[in-house]
């Protein structure tokens, strides 16, 4: 397997914040490489650090194996970036625009109507070629931002939080198109702080706060690293404590919690434990409108990992 | 409370814009002031002058730059050619004239020596040319029988010092009264300025969408809220008023507590009003706060050129003077050129200046009913 | 890739309306304004005829000289008249003097005359000159015919005919014609200044078309700079085809600006058309590069950025006249530093050494000073443009 990136004991200091604190990991040629962090975790600044945006205090990076400079033209012809905030021309078309920054990248006329025409085609904004970005709503901006960033079809994408704010519509298309992307054989760095995005689309993740590594692997692996490995949830009004703790003597249970009439169980192995839970409550007969039980998510990971949720 | 509060902010944050409007008002009124000092006595206005004198100032020269010195001001500029040129065009001088080398022995010949002048075509230079003029004729007229110098400048002289009886009717200060007017004149851009600049930005803060939406389907009625905003305002209209009046009192002086001078202060007040309906008015029809600079800057300008807040009404062409019939500020502007000419106070002589300030608080009016309306209008859609 | 951009830059800027207001539309409007208010000014300056009124008594009526000097200055078939004269009795006198319509009126007293004002003023004055000038002229007559009468009695001669001496001596005096050479150049008006100013402003207001040009291609001031920096192309390219679409977008309205003021303001500027062109480019670059170096060197808001350009040339513009043209001599000539260093006066005292001077000494001081205030800029803005990456963006 080839390292599309490779990045090695990177360090960013800014004044007096260390933003990026020793960080190493490579992306795999093919694949979808979530990037998981609250706001503030230095996803967009290791994107910018790769990019040779930003100067870098510490460490290397390569790209295609090679090292990342400023005037690494051949390189950057590779790489297509789609920034957090939208970044177009309120004063061209949604056609102008991608045929614009697509230009910076290819020359060839013929070439880039055909290459911008795709990428209209892969976001769905046909039916809006001749509308000015202000006319757009939040979701069709997206996407055309989307667009402008990957019309020179790159081998490399970075994709920085490209769904905040988007209606579901648009967010579907938005992750469906990335999709397509990698089938056609680019490598994506993606970075979000949705749990679902990440689960539906990536290959491997790296979880990153304060600028470290937390985690990374393959979603299941990562999913591994919590301690628990089902959470069952009930509710049951008015549930007396001394149930609690005889749940608690179970020991495959980790933890327990009951607020606002709803019991939830975390148990460190996953078998049996809701045919468990359901013949407990009937046993002690407990009345009980509702009950599931869940496979840990990513969330919980981040949870375990940092004690605060992803998505604050 | 909260709308008060957020309209401290957007004055505070701009800060910046009152105070170089004001600024301006600072420094053209430093500038106006500088008219000619005034007495209700007859003074003669005397043109600015400049001599270069080649010849040996003895004799009739002498005598001829003395006349000159006794006539005219004496321009503060260096002898050369540049100064004299920029003063010439600058209007600081309204004539340079160059005496020539030997000119009293020539002219004592009778060789009529030629005397060059530099001279701009205006009032001020054309009375220094006659001014001129008129010694070199007496001088020629009698050198023709007199061949003693001396007894020839005493000759002139005493001709050219017969004077004669006048008398200035007027017993007031004008040239005092006429710097007040300036005064209030110029002020109107000021306001202008800082009325709707300020309040545009506070007006199109609130009425930007998300709060828009919030004061719409809130328990207030579109009515209470404009006069609450109304209200606030109008209080920072009145503490500008109140600066610029004290500001005049600095400027012009103890005129200022004359009965002009409170009508002076009056007749600002209305206009004030005026320009607070206006801003209103203004601020409502901007979507844009980049745009509220541009519009500032055409209306602001526009009626202040077209008006006579920057040059006196009477230098503007007729049509001019017709277009700006559209502005309030040409009510205010007439209402102080009346104010500053007043001299007895009955219902006869104040009717002009009530006119005026009733056409400007009809302006106000109709400014109010245009905002309710619009305002009204947008909140039905 | 320099075409490229350069196409689209172009779009852009003139997309943009705020840009199009500032730099196309505002200096039109000022100007109209300009044309509209001072037209006139200067012709008002000038020596018109003067409204005044004469008590109609007896002692008028018998005074030949005052009687035939008014007639002849009133005489409105005459390139000379100077005066519109009334006949009136006192009180229809006063009561046109109240109301402006007269600037003074003249009532003989016997031989004496006396002038009644409202007030002081230049008018005011004149009136009062000439008629002092009849009064000496009678005394010069009388003098003179005095002494020509002494000196023929002293020569033997009695038999005077002093009505023919008085005649001859009269005809003397009213031939005697002083006229003086007026050296001044002809172009005087000094309201071009005005608009001289208003060209100055709108090269400066091309900072704004070059602060927004650069501002586009810079990763630490936009996020479209940011997707420009992270494409393959080389900055320098981009930075020099983005500038010059500025570059291009202003001269254009500088041209129509011309195009205006020469054919519907008549403004002029002289007679070195080519070094006008000069000027003017050389008075755009200047405002180019303050755009770019406030736009590479300030992180403030793209608002933010035009405010302070907006700020510096409507401060500049002021001093070099552009709200009351004394306001430049002034400052000339008391605080001459000021204006040395105010490109706005640089270009408007650039336009001004055309119109009026003879020589090209002090354009080319202004030309000079031009140039060396964009050497600075530019330089200043470069060392910050050469960097590739950023601290922080």
């Amino acid at each position: 397997m080839n390292n599309v990136i490779e990045v090695k004991n990177l360090v960013k200091e800014y004044k007096e914040l260390k933003a990026i604190d020793n960080l190493s990991f490579e992306v795999h040629e093919g694949e979808i490489l979530g990037l998981l962090g609250p706001n503030g975790s230095g996803k967009s600044t290791t994107i910018n650090c790769v990019l040779s945006l930003l100067k870098t205090s510490k460490g290397s990076i390569k790209i295609f194996g090679e090292e990342m400079k400023p005037d690494s033209y051949e390189i950057k012809r590779k790489i297509g970036v789609i920034f957090q905030d939208v970044a177009v021309f309120d004063e061209l078309t949604v056609y102008q625009n991608i045929d614009y920054f697509c230009g910076l990248y290819i020359q060839d006329k013929v070439t880039r109507k055909k290459y911008v025409q795709d990428a209209i085609e892969l976001v769905g904004l046909q039916d809006f070629v001749k509308f000015y970005p202000k006319k757009l709503s939040g979701g069709l901006l997206r996407r055309l931002n989307i667009a402008c960033g990957i019309a020179h079809k790159p081998k490399l994408i970075f994709l920085d939080e490209p769904t905040v704010a988007v209606d579901p519509q648009s967010r579907n298309n938005i992750l469906d198109g990335i999709k397509k992307l990698r089938n056609d054989g680019a490598t994506i760095v993606y970075t979000t702080h949705y749990m679902e995005e990440v689960e539906i689309l990536c290959d491997r993740v790296i979880i990153l706060d304060k600028g470290k590594i937390l985690a990374q692997g393959t979603t299941e692996e990562v999913k591994e690293l919590a301690k628990i490995d089902e959470k069952v949830t009930v509710e049951v009004n008015n549930l007396d404590s001394s149930y609690i703790e005889k749940i608690k003597q179970n020991s495959n249970v980790d933890e327990v919690t009951y607020t606002d009439g709803v019991l939830l169980v975390k148990y460190k192995e996953g078998k049996n434990n809701l045919v468990d839970m359901v013949e407990f409550l009937k046993k002690e007969n407990i009345k009980y409108n509702k009950i599931n039980s869940e496979k840990p998510t990513l969330n919980d990971v981040f949870l375990e990992l940092t004690g605060k949720e992803l998505r604050d | 409370m909260t709308v008060f509060k957020t309209f401290l902010q957007v004055l505070k944050k701009n800060k910046f814009i009152v105070i170089m409007y004001t600024v301006i008002l600072l420094i053209f009124g430093n500038f106006s002031m500088q008219s000619n000092q005034s007495s209700t006595n007859f003074e003669a206005s005397k043109p600015t002058v400049f001599i270069v004198n080649e010849d040996k100032e003895e004799g009739i020269t002498k005598d001829f730059i003395k006349y000159i010195k006794e006539k005219c001001d004496m321009a503060e500029i260096e002898n050369s050619k540049e100064a004299i040129d920029d003063a010439l065009f600058y209007e600081d001088l309204s004539l340079a004239v160059y005496i020539p080398q030997d000119f009293g022995k020539d002219f004592m010949e009778g060789k009529k020596p030629e005397i060059t002048i530099k001279k701009r075509d205006s009032y001020y230079g054309s009375l220094a040319e006659m001014l001129l003029q008129r010694y070199i004729k007496v001088a020629t007229i009698y050198q023709k029988n007199i061949k003693n110098e001396d007894e020839l400048v005493a000759k002139i002289n005493e001709t050219i010092s017969k004077d004669i009886e006048t008398e200035v009717t007027t017993k007031i200060d004008t040239s005092a009264l006429t710097k007040a007017a300036r005064y209030y004149n110029f002020s109107s851009y000021s306001f202008l300025a800082c009325l709707i600049y300020i309040i545009s930005l506070i007006i199109s803060t609130f009425n930007e969408e998300k709060v828009q939406k919030r004061t719409t389907i809130s328990s207030y009625n579109y009515k209470k809220f404009n006069r609450i905003l109304l209200l606030g305002n109008s209080l920072y209209a009145f503490v500008l008023w109140i600066l610029y009046v004290v500001m005049s009192f600095v400027f012009v002086g103890p005129t200022m507590a004359s009965i002009n001078g409170l009508l002076f202060i009056a007749n600002s007040f209305i206009f004030v009003i005026c320009a607070t309906t206006l801003a209103f008015f203004i601020a409502n029809f901007v979507k844009n706060k980049d745009s509220i600079n541009g519009i500032v800057n055409v209306i602001g300008l526009g009626s202040s050129f077209l008006c006579g807040a920057f040059i006196p009404q009477e230098w503007l062409p007729e049509t001019v003077k017709i277009i700006g019939h559209v502005f309030p500020t040409y009510y205010f502007i007439t209402g102080n050129e009346t104010i500053a000419k007043l001299e007895k106070f009955n219902i006869d002589t104040l009717m002009p200046v009530i006119v005026n300030a009733g056409i400007v608080i009809a302006f106000s009016v109709v400014f109010v009913i245009l905002t309710n309306l619009v305002t009204k209008k947008r909140r039905k859609v | 890739m320099f075409l490229h951009n350069f196409k689209y830059s172009l779009k852009t800027l003139f997309k943009n309306k705020m840009l199009i207001f500032w730099t196309f539309a505002f200096p039109i409007i000022l100007g109209t304004f300009f044309n509209m208010a001072f037209a006139d000014v200067i012709n008002k300056e000038k020596l018109s005829i003067i409204d005044i009124a004469i008590i109609d008594n007896e002692d008028y009526q018998n005074n030949k000289i005052f009687k035939t000097a008014f007639e002849s200055l009133s005489d409105e078939n005459s390139e000379d008249q100077m005066f519109n004269t009334k006949l009136l009795d006192e009180e229809k006198a006063k009561e046109m003097l109240n109301k402006e319509e007269i600037v003074g009126y003249l009532k003989m007293q016997g031989n004496d005359p006396k002038l009644v004002f409202q007030k002081n003023g230049v008018n005011q004055t004149i009136f009062k000159y000439v008629v002092e000038e009849i009064v000496q002229r009678s005394s010069i007559v009388e003098n003179i015919s005095k002494d020509e009468i002494k000196k023929q009695i002293e020569q033997g001669n009695f038999a005077v005919d002093a009505e023919s001496i008085v005649k001859r001596v009269i005809n003397e005096t009213s031939n005697t014609e002083i006229e003086f050479e007026n050296t001044a150049n002809k172009n005087l008006n000094y309201m071009m200044i005005e608009f001289y100013t208003l060209i100055a402003m709108t090269c400066l207001y091309g900072g704004i078309l070059g602060m927004v040009a650069i501002n586009q291609t810079l990763p630490n001031m936009s996020n479209k700079g940011k997707r420009v920096a992270v494409a393959p192309t080389k900055k320098g390219t981009i930075i020099l085809s983005s500038l010059l679409a500025g570059y291009v977008a202003q001269l254009l309205g500088l041209v129509i600006l011309f195009a205006y003021t020469i054919f519907a303001l008549k403004v002029d500027y002289g007679e070195h058309t080519g070094l006008v062109i000069l000027l003017a480019m050389i008075g755009s670059l200047t405002g180019l590069s303050m755009g770019v170096a406030v736009g590479t060197l300030s992180k403030k808001s793209e608002g933010a950025k035009s405010g302070i350009l907006i700020a510096i040339t409507m401060t500049g513009c002021f001093f070099a006249g552009m709200m009351g043209v004394t306001l430049k001599y002034v400052i000339d000539k008391g605080m001459p530093i000021i204006n040395k260093i105010n490109p706005a006066n640089m270009i408007t005292d650039g336009f001004y050494s055309l119109y009026y001077y003879n020589t090209l000494d002090r354009f080319w001081f202004n030309v000079a000073s031009l140039g060396v205030l964009c050497v600075v800029l530019i330089t200043i803005s470069f060392l910050s443009l050469r960097r590739q990456k950023y601290d922080s963006i």
